[in-house]
């Protein structure tokens, strides 16, 4: 889990940095040419749009409502899925399209609402890493010096932390922490993680890990783009430091740090699994496709339907995130050209 | 400039062990050896013109294949077995889990056992005990014929200690007061000292106190075979506690020597049935049989290869690979196992003296009140519970004590248990009375706090509904990490953090309801998590406890548990433990209610395990 | 050179000490402690468990009792009752007693589990680089043929499966179905031949058959990184200028792409392989949990749930110190795959 994390941002950082500018216009029409990212970004507009649904409107059954009486039920066209004795076992309903849980729950809309899990994490993590990573990053690079030297030791610090330790403590101790304190801050930040079922934690423990490579990346942009003509021009024009970074030179780091994050998000969305596997991840009932499968995975011999089908559309989603990353780059570096 | 020699060499290393690695099996069924062999040869040689035949001896080196093993040794009698964990600790004084109690039991000898069977306390160290008149002094008969020993791991061999004067060492009175001091002594800091508060001065020498010191210990040895101890006070079931780990006797000379690391795999002194063989920590403990052991010859099982596999799945996936003799069964897997022709041959599940329950925080709102807590106890449909959620063939509670443990009523007779009617009249009663409705009642954020784990996320779920449709409140659950969640529930917690319901398990010590009853929920003796204030049951049960006649006790414990879940409804227990579990046709094995698992007493049937293993 | 080894040592010190500290104060952050039990331990069992852990100490004494020993700390508080206790201080290379496994100090638990992991992480690394390498640079050469599409697809495919699915369906079809492979376990026993490698007796068919399980799961996720890294990465470099002039010069393709590409397209993968070595070898939850493997990664998990602050500090010591480490050699790695890159 942790490594695909570690190497990803890496590798980018690796690769990106070698990258030029290139005309947005064009590098469009080169992906919209790449049929693989496309159908990878449409996928994962679907995705969002079913999760949206599944939260706004109620036309399925609700997540969290359990049948004591149909637990581990399957509409009977699902019965090839499972192993060769399991008429003799498993209970037949076609109340649930695709099945239901250990506790009678509906597994369509558990689905469906994982989805939003997933694509959130997906979605805020990684908008929460490269908004700290670029600022600071680039600022630590534009201003150079010592400032730099300081601003880049605080990042080799952090980078020394095994990632997946931090993550474990600071969700041991940010969950441990929600029932203990009641006062100021603490609370709002409580009652926030309560409503959205855990995930505010999750979100934060995952993002304060990952903007550290966003950082590293955008620094390294941001330093070969400072001499460029462009940037002296501004100068010459009187332009204040904070608006060439951030107007100037912001713009043309940017393309590289969102590829590199679309890279990255299969990696948040294995590190919800892996934390709900460990019991630190979204607090159940929350359906997500992590929790889903570390609760199946036991039974895996016995349903295994009930794995599949979370485990399938997680594999799709990183999937088509890894493959809209791999579109992406190639059509914005233009030395991919044929 | 950088030396590029260095890396290279480095580089060169690394794909020398690659090459080690990812060679292709070489696979010799047999080797290749060079013997000399002598033989008679017979050939014809052509002598002085005509063809003679010769006859000679000759010796020559040939090169054969041989089996690249010795022909298989007798196999010996082996259980695979899962210990689940790696054992923190073999050290008597110091175990606290069943993991540790499997391995201390069956390495170390008790004053008394439970009888695997009926769990009652029976001889096995000492051969018989009188009590005083007062009941506060209990004299121990020592047998004089259990040897320490220790296994060599070098030669394989188990050998009887000596003493210093180079006499075989068994064990005696001595080694029985040495291992109970050892446990008090603050120094130990042994967690389960606490069982032994009932010796005298036991309590405060552990607290460090100033006034009091080992010496001043309730234990004395009279002669070398002889052991006393005198109590705080009359406990009827200090038998039992006697034959618990912690009051074992203990080698003394071989802890002092090897400070904490004495429990290591040959430097190991042990009384029991097996002895030691390896223990490489978080992988893997074998037994042997102990050859010195006084019942020996009753002992079939002669080696146990114990793993320690923690994820439930893998280990029952060894079970059906035939890794393992006998293992648990993941509850997602109840049904199949159950439909399955040949593992529901295997299926067994037994009872186990554990009993889980809710506990009601008693001094919070609206669980102050006593018809509220009847009515959330009521509402509970614990067979429901059992036959769609926990699938283990639990037994639903309605008191506290299991069966199996003195002075337990028999299930259903005390208590309450599932009547959705009166539930709804208690509640209505309450409602009417404060002038509330079911929604202020949910308004109030009534919360559930379990620690987190599936099973209990389950249970925790199903409650939640069976609340909602009879009561028609909703209870919020929340979970919190074992660690955190132990503190949360302690009675020092504020009691707004205090969640209103929350769960626990208890499991016996040793089988008696003094255990039970009065070591959890005794206002003055226990943790008190449920904040009750003392009533009569306190009075009751610490009175039971100094009693002599066992009918009047069983009385007195039945009056107690009868006012705690009636009267008070302090609590909701919920079912009584099973272990629900596959066991190979080949091992005959049985379930202890108490105590260690008693691989001592288990057989195999070994030509069926390698057949099946087609070996 | 060495000047800039020695330099970077010495910057190790900053880094390791703020992560011993920040580690050191989170860990007692967190609510609950390494004694609270089911039980409810009655307080003076409790105070005499803390105090065997110098947990009754304030933090800065606790703090300088680890990083230094307990004299030292007799030393600096005066306290000499402080002389008393067993820690000899991690500069002294003492982790402290587990908290958790009372016989054991994490010195112990860490020199059976580490060569577990290590073994079976460099055994992946080295599938990951054998597969990886190959695949991605073949991908690379022939650009959008049906390799380069089959070879990225399946990479992305392996990079998907989450290790939680992987491992119970690899037991489930290969051990139960196919009785191939042992379900579960590892084939090499301490004592390890020079403290991590198996010993060579041991290096049999069932070390292998124990292996192929894990290995696979472990190395065909970083496989199909290193393969993905490959193609891009060479993709961008046979298109530079010295490539056309190696090419213009007559060389042959095959010493062009092996002696000229590959060795420059090869430093994204070096950088990587820096954190991926760190965390292979300090082992992975998922899949030693689910294979039975006694490695060091459920003590990453588990030392944070048992509130095991001796372990957990010394894991995640041991993890940081193989990840600065494993950096630096990349850094020096560098310098021999690209001349430009000097160490001044």
């Amino acid at each position: 889990m942790a490594v695909t994390e570690l190497t990803l941002e890496q590798s980018d950082a690796a690769i990106l940095e070698r990258k030029e500018r290139s005309l947005f216009q064009e590098s469009l029409s080169r992906l919209m040419k790449n049929k693989v990212a496309v159908v990878s970004a449409v996928f994962i507009l679907l995705l969002t749009f079913v999760a949206f649904l599944a939260a706004f409107v109620p036309i399925f059954l609700d997540p969290l409502e359990q049948d004591l009486l149909a637990t581990n039920s399957i509409p009977e066209w699902m019965l090839f899925l499972l192993p060769d004795n399991a008429e003799n076992y498993v209970k037949f309903s076609n109340v649930y399209p695709l099945g239901s849980d250990h506790l009678g729950r509906d597994m369509l809309s558990r689905t469906m609402h994982g989805a939003r899990i997933s694509l959130s994490v997906a979605i805020v993590a990684s908008a929460i890493s490269l908004l700290i990573g670029t600022v600071y990053g680039a600022i630590s690079g534009y201003i150079g010096g010592w400032v730099d030297n300081i601003m880049m030791r605080i990042v080799d610090f952090l980078y020394g932390f095994p990632f997946l330790i931090v993550v474990i403590l600071l969700q041991a101790f940010l969950k441990a922490r929600a029932r203990q304190e009641s006062e100021g801050i603490w609370l709002t930040l409580i009652n926030i993680n309560n409503s959205m079922g855990g995930l505010f934690f999750l979100f934060i423990a995952i993002s304060l890990i990952n903007w550290i490579g966003m950082a590293r990346i955008a620094r390294g942009s941001v330093l070969s783009y400072k001499k460029k003509e462009f940037v002296e021009a501004a100068h010459a024009l009187g332009a204040s430091e904070m608006r060439i970074l951030f107007k100037h030179l912001l713009p043309n780091i940017i393309g590289p740090l969102i590829v590199a994050e679309t890279l990255a998000i299969p990696g948040y969305i294995f590190t919800e699994a892996f934390l709900s596997f460990i019991g630190l991840g979204v607090d159940p009932p929350t359906p997500s496709w992590g929790i889903m499968i570390s609760e199946a995975v036991q039974g895996i011999r016995s349903y295994p339907n009930q794995v599949l089908i979370p485990a399938l559309l997680l594999s799709l989603t990183t999937l088509a995130f890894n493959f809209m990353g791999d579109g992406l780059r190639d059509a914005f570096d233009p030395r991919m050209k044929e | 400039m950088f030396k590029k020699r260095n890396l290279l060499l480095a580089v060169l290393l690394l794909a020398a062990f690659a090459l080690v690695a990812c060679q292709p099996e070489v696979v010799t069924e047999t080797i290749t050896e060079q013997v000399e062999v002598t033989r008679v040869v017979t050939e014809t040689v052509v002598e002085e013109g005509a063809a003679v035949e010769v006859t000679r001896i000759v010796t020559e080196e040939v090169v054969v294949e041989v089996p690249a093993e010795e022909p298989m040794m007798e196999m010996p009698v082996t259980l695979n077995w899962n210990f689940g964990t790696e054992p923190p600790t073999a050290d008597p004084s110091l175990s606290t889990d069943t993991t540790s109690v499997d391995l201390v039991g069956n390495m170390f000898v008790g004053l008394t056992k439970f009888d695997p069977v009926s769990g009652e306390v029976s001889p096995y160290l000492a051969t018989d005990w009188s009590v005083s008149e007062d009941g506060t002094v209990y004299t121990f008969n020592l047998r004089d014929d259990i040897a320490w020993v220790n296994y060599n791991p070098v030669t394989g061999e188990t050998t009887q200690v000596t003493d210093a004067d180079g006499n075989p060492r068994f064990v005696n009175a001595h080694d029985v007061v040495y291992g109970v001091k050892r446990t008090v002594d603050p120094n130990t800091a042994s967690d389960y000292a606490y069982v032994l508060y009932i010796i005298k001065n036991a309590e405060a020498i552990n607290g460090g106190s100033e006034e009091v010191t080992l010496d001043d210990l309730g234990v004395v040895a009279v002669d070398d075979y002889t052991v006393e101890f005198t109590l705080e006070n009359p406990a009827g079931f200090f038998p039992a506690i006697a034959g618990m780990w912690v009051a074992n006797p203990m080698p003394q000379w071989a802890i002092e020597e090897n400070d904490s690391k004495w429990t290591e795999a040959g430097l190991i002194v042990t009384n029991g049935p097996y002895v030691m063989e390896s223990w490489i920590h978080g992988g893997e403990l074998n037994l042997v049989k102990n050859p010195l052991w006084v019942n020996a010859d009753d002992v079939q099982i002669e080696r146990i290869e114990g793993v320690m596999i923690t994820e439930a799945s893998t280990s029952f996936a060894m079970y059906e690979n035939n890794e393992l003799d006998t293992t648990g069964v993941p509850t997602t897997e109840i049904d199949r196992v159950k439909a399955d022709p040949v593992l529901s041959a295997d299926f067994y599940s037994a009872p186990v003296p554990c009993t889980y329950y809710y506990g009601f925080t008693n001094n919070k709102p609206p669980f102050d009140d006593v018809r509220v807590r009847t009515a959330f106890s009521e509402a509970i449909d614990r067979q429901s519970l059992i036959d769609n959620v926990t699938k283990g063939g639990q037994t639903p509670a309605t008191s506290f004590a299991p069966p199996g443990i003195f002075g337990a009523p028999a299930p259903g007779t005390v208590g309450i248990g599932y009547d959705p009617d009166a539930a709804v009249a208690a509640l209505e009663s309450y409602l009417d009375e404060k002038g509330l409705t079911r929604e202020d009642m949910t308004a109030m954020d009534i919360t559930l706090m379990h620690n987190t784990s599936e099973g209990h996320a389950l249970i925790a779920a199903a409650i939640q509904q069976m609340w909602k449709d009879v009561l028609g409140i909703d209870v919020r659950v929340e979970n919190q990490e074992w660690a955190v969640y132990l503190q949360t529930i302690k009675n020092t917690t504020p009691l707004e953090e205090m969640p209103h319901i929350w769960r626990l398990g208890w499991c016996a010590d040793y089988p008696d309801e003094n255990n039970w009853i009065h070591e959890v929920f005794n206002a003055n003796a226990g943790a008190n998590r449920l904040r009750r204030e003392p009533s009569q049951f306190d009075e009751l049960t610490a009175q039971a406890g100094q009693e002599q006649d066992p009918a009047v006790r069983a009385e007195l414990y039945a009056e107690a548990e009868r006012i705690l879940a009636v009267d008070e409804a302090a609590y909701a227990p919920i079912y009584h433990y099973t272990t629900v579990n596959v066991t190979k046709p080949w091992l005959t094995r049985n379930f202890p209610p108490l105590g260690a698992n008693d691989f001592y007493n288990w057989t195999i049937d070994m030509d069926a395990k390698l057949e099946a293993q087609g070996n | 050179m060495i000047n800039y080894i020695i330099r970077r040592l010495l910057g190790f010190i900053p880094v390791l000490f703020g992560i011993t500290l920040f580690t050191f104060v989170l860990v007692r952050a967190i609510p609950g402690g390494p004694f609270e039990s089911e039980k409810g331990l009655p307080p003076q069992v409790e105070a005499n468990r803390m105090a065997q852990y110098h947990l009754d100490w304030p933090m800065s004494k606790q703090f300088i009792s680890y990083l230094f020993g307990d004299d030292i700390v007799a030393i600096v508080t005066g306290d000499e009752a402080a002389r008393d206790g067993t820690s000899r201080g991690l500069i002294r290379g003492d982790f402290g007693l587990s908290t958790k496994y009372r016989n054991q100090t994490v010195t112990d638990i860490i020199k059976v589990a580490l060569p577990t992991s290590a073994q079976l992480g460099i055994m992946s690394l080295l599938l990951a680089l054998f597969i990886g390498v190959p695949m991605g640079t073949l991908a690379a050469l022939k650009q959008n043929s049906w390799i380069d599409y089959t070879s990225t697809f399946a990479a992305v495919i392996f990079m998907s499966i989450p290790n939680i699915v992987l491992a119970p369906v690899l037991i489930w079809i290969l051990a139960l179905k196919l009785n191939w492979l042992p379900v579960a376990g590892w084939g090499a026993k301490p004592p390890f031949f020079l403290g991590i490698f198996p010993p060579p007796s041991s290096l049999n068919k069932e070390y292998f058959q124990h292996a192929v399980m894990p290995v696979f799961a472990l190395g065909t996720g970083s496989a199909a990184v290193i393969a993905r890294l490959t193609r891009a990465s060479l993709l961008q470099v046979i298109r530079e200028d010295y490539i056309r002039t190696a090419r213009a010069k007559g060389l042959t393709e095959r010493v062009v792409i092996v002696i000229h590409a590959l060795k420059n397209s090869l430093i994204p993968v070096i950088t990587i392989l820096g954190p991926l070595f760190a965390a292979l070898v300090t082992g992975t939850f998922i899949v030693e949990q689910f294979f039975g493997i006694n490695g060091l990664g459920k003590h990453f998990v588990q030392s944070v749930g048992n509130r095991d602050y001796t372990l957990l500090m010394g894991v995640t010591l041991l993890y940081s110190l193989f990840l600065v480490g494993s950096n630096l050699l990349v850094d020096i790695a560098y310098g021999w795959l690209d001349p430009r890159i000097r160490f001044d």
